[in-house]
C-alpha cells in the first residue's frame, strides 16, 4: 500500500487556483484544503459549496434567548405579586423591551458558538501543512496524492500557474 | 485603494504594529496620569461618600450620568459604521471600521463605569442584578433603569465579540508575519485561523448576521437609555421625541470622535492612501444629517412644549434657553446644529483642520446636550420652592477627565498592538472580482 504525499501550490490569483481546483476533478488526486487570504467567488463556485449553516444556531439562540428574557421578566414579578401604580404584574409591553435584548443578546452567542464549531476554532494542527503567504497574497491549495504520483500533480499544479512544492 | 497590492496593504498596516518609539510611550504615560488621577477621584469619593460631588437635591444626576449617556452616544458610530454601512455595501467605511469598531468597545466600557461611580456605594450594584435572595425581591423589569442595565451589558458583549470576531484573520495575518513570543500569542488570539475555505465560508455568514443583529441592537440601545428620562414625569424629559432624538444625537457625537481619532491616526501611520479624504468627507457629509436631525430635535422639542400648553413644560423650555444654563444651552444649539451646517462646504469637508476643530466642537456640544437635559431638567422641574443648581465639584471633573484619559489610553495601547485598520476588509477592496459576502 503506497502512502500519500502532499503537494502544496501558491497562486497570486484565484482564478488560476479556482481552474486547478475545477481541474483537479479529473484526476486521481484529492484536494485537501484551499486557504486564501479573503473570500472569493471564483474559488467558492469551484468547491461548489453550500451556504452555511451557521444561521441555525444564530435563530435558535434568538428564540432561546426571546423566551429566556421574557420569562425571566415574568417570573421575577410573579414571584412579588403586588400591583404598583396600579400597572399589571406582568406587564408586557416593558418586558417585550428585555426579551429583545436577550434575543440579541443569545443570537449573538448562538452565532459565535455556530461559527465556532463548524469552523472547529480555535484549532491549532493545520497551522502544520500552512503556508504563511497564505495569508499574505497568495491562494494556496493543498493536495494529495499517491506515492509515485507527486511529480505529476506538481506539474499539473505549475501548468495552471502554482508555484508547487512538496510538504 | 487604486493601484495598490495585497503586501502594500498588509506593509502599511504591520508597520504601525512595529516597535513604538520613546515619544509614543510618553504620551502612554501622561495619559496614564490622567487616568490614575480619575481613579484617586473615585477612590477618594468611595472613602468619603458621594456627597463630594456637586449633586444635590433637586438636582441628583449631575456629570456621572452626562458622562455615561456621552460615552454610550460615542459608542454608537463604531456600530453604524461597522454593522448599518456594511449591510448597506458602503465600500468607504472599510478603512476606518476597525477603529471605530474598537471605539466603540472602550466607549461603551467606560459608559458601564459611571453608574458604578454614581451608585456611591458600589460594593452594592450586585442588588441589580437578577438572582434570588432571601427576600425574594428580585429587580423591576417595569424599570428602565433595568431595561438599561440589560441593553448595555448586552451592547457591549455584542460590540466586543464583533470586533474580535471581524479582527480573526488579521490577527492571523500578524501571527504569519511576526517571530518568538508575539507569534506566540498571535497564534494563541486568531484561535489557530488559517483562511481556509471552510472558515471562510462559514465566517463570511456569521459576520453578516453579526451585522444585521447589531443594527437593531444599537438603535435599541440609546431609545433605552433615553427612556431612563423619558419614562419620568421630568418637564422636559417626558417626551416621546427622546428615543429618535438620543439615536441621532448619539450618532452625531460618535462620527464626530471618529474624525477626532482618524485624522491624527491617519497623519500619525501614514494611512492617508486608505483614510482618503474622500472617505472625511463622507463623514462630514453624514455629519451634516446627524445634525440637521439633531436641530429638528430641538425644534421639536419647542414645538411640543408650547402646543401642550402646559405651563410648567413651557417654563422648563424657556428656562433652558434664557436661565441659569443658558450658556451651556447656545454652546448646544451653536456646537450641535449651527457649526456643522460648515460642512456643506466643500472646501470645509476637505480641510483637515476644520473637520478636526469641528469634530471637537461637536463633542463639546455633544457633552453639553446631556448637561443641558440631565441638569436642566431636574434643577427646574414642577414646583418653583424645590428649583435648584448644580454646578460639577473638583471630584467630579477629576473623574471626567480621568474617563477621558482612559479612553485615549485604550485607544494607544490597541493601536500599537492590533491592526487598526482591517486588513483583509482592505484587500477586499483590491480584489476586483468578488464580493465580501459568500
Amino acid at each position: 500500500m503506497s502512502s500519500e504525499k502532499h503537494v502544496m501550490a501558491l497562486f497570486e490569483d484565484d482564478a488560476q487556483a479556482a481552474s486547478a481546483i475545477e481541474g483537479l476533478a479529473g484526476y486521481p488526486w484529492k484536494l485537501e484544503r484551499v486557504h486564501s487570504p479573503i473570500p472569493s467567488d471564483n474559488i467558492l463556485h469551484a468547491l461548489k459549496m453550500k451556504k452555511s449553516k451557521v444561521g441555525w444556531s444564530t435563530l435558535a439562540g434568538g428564540i432561546i434567548g426571546f423566551f429566556s428574557g421574557i420569562g425571566l421578566a415574568i417570573y421575577t414579578a410573579t414571584e412579588w405579586n403586588l400591583i404598583m401604580s396600579g400597572k399589571p404584574v406582568v406587564a408586557l409591553i416593558p418586558f417585550l423591551i428585555v426579551g429583545f435584548e436577550f434575543t440579541i443578546l443569545f443570537a449573538v452567542f448562538g452565532n459565535v458558538v455556530g461559527l465556532l464549531l463548524q469552523t472547529n476554532l480555535p484549532e491549532f494542527k493545520s497551522l502544520q501543512n500552512y503556508d504563511e503567504k497564505c495569508s499574505g497574497e497568495h491562494f494556496g491549495l493543498l493536495a494529495s496524492c499517491a506515492e509515485g504520483e507527486e511529480t505529476r500533480l506538481m506539474a499539473y499544479l505549475q501548468e495552471k500557474g502554482g508555484e508547487a512544492r512538496l510538504i | 485603494m487604486p493601484g495598490m497590492t495585497y503586501a502594500q496593504v498588509e506593509q502599511t498596516v504591520l508597520e504601525t504594529l512595529r516597535p513604538a518609539r520613546l515619544k509614543y510611550w510618553a504620551v502612554v504615560a501622561l495619559v496614564f496620569l490622567g487616568l490614575l488621577t480619575g481613579a484617586a477621584c473615585w477612590a477618594y469619593q468611595i472613602a468619603m461618600g458621594i456627597g463630594v460631588g456637586g449633586h444635590n437635591i433637586p438636582v441628583v444626576w449631575g456629570t456621572y450620568l452626562i458622562n455615561f449617556v456621552f460615552w454610550v452616544g460615542i459608542a454608537h458610530s463604531g456600530t453604524l459604521i461597522s454593522a448599518i454601512l456594511y449591510l448597506f455595501r458602503a465600500g468607504w467605511r472599510t478603512p476606518i471600521a476597525r477603529a471605530a469598531e474598537t471605539m466603540t468597545v472602550f466607549a461603551v466600557c467606560i459608559a458601564g463605569l459611571f453608574p458604578f461611580i454614581h451608585l456611591g456605594r458600589v460594593w452594592m450594584v450586585y442588588y441589580i442584578l437578577p438572582y434570588p435572595n432571601e427576600r425574594t425581591l428580585w429587580p423591576n423589569f417595569q424599570s428602565p433603569l433595568v431595561f438599561d442595565m440589560v441593553a448595555i451589558s448586552t451592547y457591549l458583549t455584542v460590540s466586543s465579540l464583533f470586533w474580535y470576531t471581524g479582527m480573526l484573520p488579521d490577527l492571523a495575518t500578524v501571527r504569519d508575519r511576526a517571530t518568538g513570543l508575539r507569534k506566540k500569542i498571535y497564534q494563541i488570539i486568531s484561535l489557530g485561523w488559517t483562511g481556509r475555505y471552510e472558515q471562510w465560508r462559514h465566517y463570511s455568514r456569521a459576520y453578516l448576521f453579526f451585522a444585521a443583529l447589531a443594527t437593531p441592537l444599537v438603535i435599541s440601545v440609546h431609545s433605552v437609555v433615553s427612556w431612563d428620562f423619558a419614562l419620568g414625569i421630568m418637564p422636559g424629559w417626558h417626551s416621546t421625541i427622546f428615543a429618535p432624538y438620543f439615536v441621532a444625537g448619539a450618532i452625531h457625537s460618535g462620527l464626530a470622535m471618529v474624525l477626532t481619532l482618524m485624522i491624527p491616526l491617519r497623519r500619525i501611520f501614514h494611512y492617508e492612501a486608505f483614510i482618503t479624504e474622500d472617505i472625511l468627507d463622507n463623514v462630514a457629509k453624514t455629519i451634516i444629517l446627524t445634525g440637521l436631525i439633531v436641530g429638528y430635535a430641538y425644534i421639536v422639542e419647542y414645538f411640543l412644549a408650547w402646543y401642550s400648553n402646559n405651563a410648567v413644560e413651557q417654563e422648563s423650555f424657556r428656562w433652558r434657553a434664557f436661565g441659569h444654563y443658558s450658556l451651556e444651552f447656545w454652546i448646544m444649539v451653536i456646537c450641535n446644529t449651527v457649526v456643522p451646517l460648515l460642512f456643506f462646504f466643500r472646501k470645509v469637508r476637505r480641510s483637515i483642520p476644520w473637520l478636526f476643530t469641528i469634530s471637537i466642537l461637536i463633542n463639546i456640544g455633544m457633552w453639553y446636550e446631556r448637561f443641558v437635559i440631565i441638569v436642566g431638567g431636574s434643577a427646574h422641574d414642577f414646583m418653583p420652592n424645590a428649583w435648584g443648581l448644580y454646578s460639577p465639584s473638583f471630584i467630579e471633573y477629576g473623574i471626567l477627565m480621568g474617563s477621558f484619559s482612559m479612553f485615549f489610553f485604550l485607544f494607544l495601547l490597541f493601536v500599537k498592538h492590533l491592526p487598526s485598520v482591517s486588513i483583509t476588509e482592505l484587500k477586499e477592496g483590491v480584489y476586483q472580482g468578488g464580493s465580501h459576502v459568500l
